[in-house]
């Protein structure tokens, strides 16, 4: 996001949050956050895709809340008004096509009104088909979760992409030849899918909360963390959404203001100008020396954290306006004394969410096991898997493949080796000094193995990779 | 009754996850936020509770925010053995 585009965000929360407060406050969070995924998808070689991408979302949003809602939620009077919202919206950002100038609103000129009516048609009457027909069971749910999945490879795996750009181009009859990676470029997509796939488990599990339409669209695509999350649980955004807001106290007020400050500091002044210096593909082929080599990959590590949690600390000021509190992202990772506190505090609701969902019930089912694994086999499998799936979360390449593997193997190397010296360390550690002294190597050692880590996944080839290596080491 | 919950609780952590039988843990003291008690030992700490008291904790109830603490894990518990 530019700093104009957070700025209006957050602008518009504070009127909200100060002005409005309570009256409105559903539909207005309804419609900011449906104008802001059509507003920040940035514009797309595939016509008119920038329209339909974010168009996709809702389609898919609306559908999961469908089959994931009980009954009686289903029937609902304000559903329907609801549903009016979300089409209507769409359709006023479809005919802004018609302004006399280039909306703002949308990447680029919204696609033909006509094909967007028989778009929404389709859509509706293939929502009544599947409730006429379909048992929402556990089966069906199962289905809706491989069916998300599919959707998220087909964007995430780079020759999957190319093919799915490459079929899209026919539609359109653009040049097959341009069919590129680029042209599916959807925004805010993978937060997106992690909180649907969370409540499509939730309601297979009997374990989610009932939500009204407005409630669980507002939700998955809720505009302070649409494009760079915190994940929120259903559960707890929901208690936030429900709770009648008063005015803000002054401590929501400087809360918000510090934390939005803060924010913008760490991303636009901080991030920004350390990406000057940071790796990247470019330099890692110019840089010579070892030395230099170092400063651009330290960089990099200092850049990547400041960008990141300072997008969180925007995302968790500017609901804090609007009487969220989103949870934490970010707890100081860089000072942790091993890989498994760096991973507890680094993207904590993206950890969070495979360790609920990935982690613990695969843990659980081989220790389940009448003749289970060794210990050491087993945490050695779930750690290396988790990590890789979380490479996967980023883009399906070899480079984020490599990635998972080291702090997989990272994470499996620190169980052994606690395992084997905790006992050992709680009796040497008895001073403070002591204490001290093992808390500072191991943060020490522990930022070098993240950072070097960092090597895979700001680089997009391998081999520019391990010449980076070699370089760090003095080898070439 | 919750006393005597807490302190098997206790005795569990230090002496199979911690493998320090003399380690004293106090019913406040952070377990998860800590990194006292990682997420593979969670899971064990989560079958210890199943096996011993009957009560269920789910996957996605393992974290921080469910419970941190002896005080709070044993207050859940109770609650789901009414």
């Amino acid at each position: 996001m530019a700093i104009g585009q957070i700025l209006i965000v957050a602008a518009a929360a504070l009127f909200w949050g100060l002005v409005m407060r309570e009256r409105g406050r559903s539909h207005f969070l309804l419609i900011a956050s449906i104008l802001v995924i059509f507003w920040l998808q940035p514009a797309l070689p595939l016509r008119g895709f920038d329209f339909w991408l974010p168009a996709a979302t809702l389609v898919i949003t609306v559908f999961s809340w469908y089959i994931t809602a009980p009954e009686e939620t289903r029937r609902e009077r304000g559903n329907w008004v609801a549903a009016a919202v979300i089409a209507g919206t769409a359709l006023l950002l479809n005919l802004t096509r018609f302004l006399p100038f280039d909306s703002i609103l949308t990447g680029a000129r919204p696609p033909q009104t006509g094909i967007f009516l028989f778009v929404l048609g389709a859509a509706g009457i293939l929502l009544l088909l599947t409730t006429r027909l379909m048992r929402f069971n556990a089966a069906f749910l199962s289905i809706s979760i491989i069916g998300l999945i599919i959707v998220f490879l087909a964007i995430k795996v780079p020759a999957l992409t190319y093919w799915v750009s490459y079929g899209l181009r026919s539609l359109t009859h653009q040049s097959l030849a341009q069919a590129k990676v680029a042209d599916l470029r959807w925004l805010g997509f993978s937060y997106v899918a992690f909180r649907i796939l969370h409540t499509l488990r939730d309601r297979q599990m009997g374990r989610l909360p009932a939500a009204n339409l407005a409630e669980y669209v507002t939700y998955v695509i809720f505009f302070p963390s649409f494009t760079a999350g915190p994940i929120d649980r259903i559960e707890r955004f929901i208690q936030d959404l429900r709770r009648p807001q008063d005015k803000p106290k002054n401590d929501d007020l400087l809360i918000a203001g510090q934390r939005f400050t803060m924010g913008l500091f760490k991303k636009f002044v901080v991030a920004d100008a350390l990406a000057l210096i940071a790796l990247n593909d470019t330099n890692a082929l110019q840089v010579h020396g070892a030395g230099w080599t170092w400063i651009l990959l330290y960089a990099y590590s200092l850049q990547i954290y400041f960008d990141f949690s300072g997008y969180t600390d925007i995302a968790i000021g500017t609901s804090r306006l609007l009487g969220f509190q989103l949870p934490e992202n970010f707890s100081a990772p860089y000072l942790k004394p091993n890989l498994t506190q760096f991973w507890n505090n680094w993207h904590m609701t993206l950890t969070q969410w495979f360790r609920a969902y990935f982690f613990n019930p695969v843990t659980r089912w081989l220790r389940s096991w009448n003749r289970p694994l060794p210990m050491p086999a087993m945490i050695l499998l779930t750690q290396v898997a988790t990590m890789v799936l979380i490479g996967f979360w980023h883009g399906v390449t070899w480079n984020f493949t490599l990635w998972g593997l080291w702090h997989g193997l990272g994470l499996f190397i620190h169980n052994r080796w606690s395992d084997l010296t905790r006992a050992r360390a709680a009796a040497w550690g008895t001073t403070p000094l002591r204490k001290n002294l093992l808390a500072v190597s191991g943060a020490l050692i522990t930022f070098h193995y993240v950072a070097l880590g960092w090597i895979f996944f700001a680089l997009s080839s391998t081999s520019v990779s391990l010449l980076v290596f070699s370089k760090l080491f003095g080898l070439k | 009754m919750t006393e005597e919950i807490t302190s098997v609780l206790a005795k569990f952590i230090a002496e199979k996850i911690l493998k320090q039988a003399k380690k004293v843990i106090g019913p406040d003291e952070a377990l998860i936020s800590s990194g006292l008690v990682d997420s593979f030992s969670l899971m064990d700490l989560a079958l210890f509770v199943e096996d011993t008291f009957g009560v269920r904790i789910e996957d996605t109830e393992l974290n921080a925010q469910t419970f941190d603490n002896l005080s709070q894990l044993t207050a859940l518990i109770v609650s789901r053995q009414k």
